[in-house]
């Protein structure tokens, strides 16, 4: 009883504790940076096998969460050896001059119906915008997972411009997804 | 002429499916030998897809055609043709029929393996027969189609010396009945 007591005053105090930044490490093997678009006006989904992903973030302390991405481009992979090779070549990701993509966030808020949204800055092929995540963070002890949607224009950023600009050939808007294991890092 | 073939002749459905499939098949030769030569535009990816829906086509014409022609007879080969000759032509047009399937059959098996999309003139999506990319089957599945063209078309070197041999040399009927406008009219007509 008495034991019981005493956890449960740990407990409230923790609670009510102000929430320190929470830095999380991204457990790579069991995480996806993926995308959603369509060829020839059919859909087709493509990842990007490595990138690395800087997570803070605590849903009750949103002023102090960062997300920091890089994602090297030349580990796109669209399950089509021949698409791949064509979209890092100049005319669209331009892998050789921009190896790497960048997005940082800039500001979190929260939506009239209570969703986070992380507004960040993309640099891509050279062209930096703003972005805004949609957050789906879901705590699981000591591990969370993270999930994060943004619609992109790739004409934006310049990819498969000119001659490929054609929607119908390959569409404009990209949906980017990404799921995140994450589990706390030693503080 | 009538619809459905004759002792003496091939029906204006034969007729019609055989001369369209033929118009489709030199259609695809030339563009599938030329569409591998393209750089890489938009233009190619047209050509590709267009490839793609004529040879869909294919398959469905040779399928009609293929359930058409188990509904009825075949005219009777010329009296004066000897036996080897007719199990000859006979089995030709046998290799025939499994070319023009397989040939459409093993680009679609490539395209799957290769997860490129097919959708018929930009207008009917379908499906994947590998269930997406299959990287140990796709240059097999290649390697098939392309053979398999070069044999379609040592055949039909075959077939169209045989059809000529039989019009200029034997001046027999086995072209004018397979022809379209001006061949002569069945001498069996049914109502």
């Amino acid at each position: 009883m008495k034991r019981s007591i005493w956890l449960c005053t740990a407990l409230l105090l923790g609670c009510a504790a102000p929430a320190l930044a929470q830095t999380w490490q991204v457990d790579a093997a069991h995480s996806t940076l993926g995308f959603t678009n369509t060829y020839q006006n059919v859909e087709y989904t493509g990842q990007f096998h490595r990138f690395d992903a800087k997570i803070v973030y605590d849903p009750n302390d949103l002023a102090q969460a960062k997300f920091d991405v890089s994602v090297d481009i030349a580990s796109l992979d669209t399950r089509n050896s021949e698409r791949d090779h064509t979209a890092l070549d100049a005319d669209f990701f331009d892998a050789s001059k921009f190896p790497r993509a960048h997005f940082a966030t800039t500001d979190f808020r929260k939506a009239v119906d209570g969703t986070v949204v992380a507004d960040g800055e993309l640099t891509l092929r050279g062209v930096a915008k703003p972005v805004a995540l949609a957050v789906t963070f879901t705590p699981h002890g000591d591990t969370a997972t993270l999930d994060v949607t943004a619609q992109v224009n790739r004409l934006d950023f310049g990819i498969g411009a000119g001659q490929w600009a054609d929607p119908s050939m390959i569409g404009n808007g990209v949906t980017v997804h990404g799921h995140l294991l994450l589990r706390k890092a030693d503080p | 002429m009538p619809l459905r073939s004759t002792e003496h002749g091939w029906g204006a459905l034969v007729r019609a499916f055989h001369w369209l499939v033929a118009a489709l098949i030199v259609a695809q030769g030339v563009i599938g030998l030329s569409m591998v030569q393209m750089d890489l535009t938009p233009a190619k990816v047209r050509v590709f897809a267009l490839h793609k829906s004529i040879g869909m086509t294919i398959l469905a014409l040779v399928l009609l055609r293929i359930a058409w022609r188990l509904t009825e007879r075949r005219p009777a080969d010329p009296p004066a043709m000897p036996h080897w000759q007719r199990q000859a032509a006979h089995a030709l047009h046998l290799a025939l029929y499994v070319l023009i399937l397989a040939l459409p059959l093993s680009g679609w098996w490539f395209n799957s393996a290769a997860n490129a999309p097919l959708v018929w003139f930009g207008w009917l999506d379908l499906p994947s027969l590998t269930g997406g990319l299959d990287p140990v089957w796709k240059p097999r599945a290649l390697l098939l189609h392309q053979t398999l063209f070069w044999v379609l078309a040592a055949l039909l070197v075959g077939h169209v010396g045989a059809a000529l041999w039989h019009h200029f040399g034997q001046r027999d009927d086995v072209l004018r009945r397979m022809a379209v406008g001006s061949g002569k009219p069945n001498r069996e007509v049914r109502p």
